[in-house]
């Protein structure tokens, strides 16, 4: 699903150039869970934006879905997150003004779907997320836990073919964070793509496998043997 | 996207943010607001100048004497003569009267008033479109033989008649021989405040002559054959009394089309003068919408970096805000338009003019506005559109 190739990004800020990624192979197949950890300044996020198509690379190559997007224009660059990614962020990333349901809409009015068809799924994807009674509530109606949920059925509306997660659970209590770590289990058993950035062991722990980053290097690729299982939890619709 | 969801989704902006889209429209409303107030009472007085100028008579002409300053009165400026041969002479001068004016009481058996009398002849009548109520006008065997009569109009008849019907009945007039009255005729009632003309009688030139010889008459009155010839019948008049009375210069004239002319210039002068008070309120009004629409660019730095994560292209956020500014400016325009109307209302009623704003003027003050819009909302809309999606998520 995601294949990178020597990815490096220089960032010239004025007279010094810092090299955050210094040559990241890695590859993340299909329905795979995937928690990407380091500490502040280690790469995570730069890799991150770069494998969210928010940013792009200096050099390398990034095939995503089988498709080469280093080197392509931002417009293509914005089609390619709006058909084939999905993003959760840690701040959830809401447009205040707008209702549970038209924040779920936002992909969709951009994919070119019409009014119906965009409800009818938003509709469907809050439900899935268990705010199948919330729909007309905006986020500052709603506690952190919904509002991420909200933002959760948002990423997945579109069917993308990989799931973003950046720190998700880092603006939330432990046990609305395993809330949602329930809900992101639940997607990869009904086969998702996703790809998590934590610096939480804890939260890593719910991922099948964790790569490690450091000054801009990946430096540990391991499985998880036993992730930590919060199936079952009457959060997930 | 279509424009009907762009147009949603900014309404969706302006909603979200009421009190800074009022604000930012408030310049737009009162620039429009004014344009729209003073085209609607002016357009209304122009109208209303206009009607009253039309009711005087079509293609009404006069002629009058132009003296220089040292120069004698002549009794003998225009004679019984003069008309018959202008008539004769210029087919474009369909009707031709004379008009002296006098004051006098009139006296019947029941009551008495002070009136203007006008002293003129039977083509009067079709000059000035006089509509009769009663009896009838002076004819040209009238005019021809002096007859002792009189013509009142319809508030002098109720004033010193009453009831009665004056048709028939004999009047005294002040200083002059007793008159038979023959006709009472529709009062010209005057829509322009402060204007309403006094009570007028009409009697032969020739009864106040007491024959043919007439003395110091004061205009002429003429209409012409068409609207088109207005101008040539006054000047052949002017051209046959100057060769006439071997007087060149000494007639000046004066047409409705002059007046109409004259209240078009004014009229245009005034619309120049507030379309450039209008186009400075709204380039400021304009200006404050770009600069509000460059505040909610920066305030809605995030909004925009989500959207772009979403998969917003670049035109599609350019659009957006370009949207947000054209329907925010369009809403100040509309209320701009209902508010000038209002306020055009309210001064027309104490002025007593009619207010009046074509649906064009309308038209025009709404695309304006969008139009302000778009020249302001351009800007703000492609700096929020050149943002990098990166920095704008991590805005606070």
């Amino acid at each position: 699903m995601i294949e990178v190739n020597n990815l490096r990004k220089v960032y010239n800020t004025g007279a010094a150039a810092v090299e955050a990624l210094k040559g990241i192979t890695l590859s993340i197949k299909q329905g795979e869970f995937v928690a990407i950890m380091g500490p502040s300044g280690s790469g995570k996020s730069t890799l991150m934006n770069v494998l969210g198509l928010l940013d792009t690379p200096t050099a390398g190559s990034y095939r995503l879905d089988n498709e080469e997007v280093s080197g392509l224009s931002k417009d293509r660059l914005a089609v390619l997150r709006n058909k084939k990614l999905g993003f959760v962020f840690q701040a959830f990333n809401l447009i205040p003004g707008l209702t549970a349901v038209k924040n779920v809409e936002l992909p969709m009015l951009y994919a070119g779907l019409k009014p119906d068809e965009r409800r009818r799924k938003a509709v469907a994807a809050l439900e899935r997320v268990g705010l199948g009674e919330r729909l007309n509530h905006r986020p500052n109606e709603l506690s952190g836990g919904q509002n991420q949920r909200v933002a959760i059925a948002r990423a997945i509306v579109n069917n993308p073919a990989v799931i973003m997660a950046d720190e998700p659970t880092g603006a939330l209590d432990t046990r609305t964070g395993e809330e949602i770590m329930a809900i992101f289990q639940q997607l990869h058993r009904e086969g998702a793509t996703i790809v998590l950035v934590t610096h939480e062991p804890e939260i890593a722990r719910h991922a099948q496998r964790i790569l490690r980053f450091k000054d801009g290097l990946l430096i540990s690729d391991e499985t998880v043997e036993n992730p930590i299982s919060v199936a079952g939890k009457e959060v997930v619709g | 996207m279509n424009l009907k969801e762009f147009i949603l989704v900014a309404l969706e902006g302006v909603r979200n943010n009421k009190l800074r889209s009022f604000l930012t429209t408030l310049g737009i409303v009162i620039g429009i607001a004014a344009v729209i107030a003073v085209i609607a009472i002016g357009q209304g007085g122009q109208a209303m100048i206009i009607s009253e100028l039309e009711a005087f008579g079509s293609n009404i002409f006069q002629i009058y004497p132009d003296y220089k300053e040292g120069e004698y009165t002549n009794p003998r400026d225009f004679t019984k003569e003069d008309i018959t041969i202008i008539k004769k002479l210029s087919p474009e001068v369909k009707y031709l009267a004379p008009m002296k004016f006098t004051r006098g009481e009139i006296r019947s058996a029941v009551g008495k008033k002070n009136a203007r009398i006008i002293a003129t002849t039977a083509d009067y009548e079709q000059i000035r479109n006089v509509e009769i109520l009663r009896g009838r006008f002076f004819n040209a065997e009238d005019d021809a033989v002096g007859r002792r009569v009189i013509v009142l109009d319809e508030e002098l008849a109720n004033e010193i008649f009453g009831s009665e019907n004056p048709v028939g009945q004999r009047v005294m007039i002040e200083g002059r021989d007793p008159a038979l009255v023959i006709g009472v005729i529709k009062k010209r009632e005057s829509q322009l405040p402060g204007m309403q003309p006094d009570r007028r009688a009409y009697i032969p030139i020739s009864f106040l002559e007491g024959g043919n010889q007439w003395q110091y008459v004061h205009v002429l009155i003429g209409s012409a054959a068409g609207k088109d010839v207005v101008y040539k019948a006054m000047e052949r008049t002017k051209l046959i009394l100057e060769r006439r009375h071997n007087a060149p210069g000494h007639y000046a004239s004066y047409s409705m089309e002059q007046e109409m002319e004259a209240v078009n210039k004014v009229t245009g002068i005034m619309r120049l003068i507030i379309s450039c008070i209008a186009g400075i309120s709204l380039l400021v009004g304009g200006i404050g919408v770009m600069n509000i629409m460059l505040v909610s660019v920066t305030e809605r730095t995030r909004e925009i970096g989500i959207r772009m994560a979403l998969g917003a292209k670049r035109k599609d956020i350019l659009m957006q805000f370009l949207i947000e500014a054209v329907v925010l400016c369009s809403i100040g325009g509309i209320t701009g338009i209902l508010l000038g109307y209002g306020g055009a209302m309210i001064v027309s009623h104490f002025l007593k003019l009619p207010p009046l704003v074509s649906w064009w003027t309308a038209l025009g003050a709404f695309l304006f506005s969008a139009v302000i819009g778009v020249f302001f909302g351009i800007y703000p809309a492609n700096k929020a559109s050149k943002l990098d999606p990166i920095v704008a998520l991590r805005r606070e």
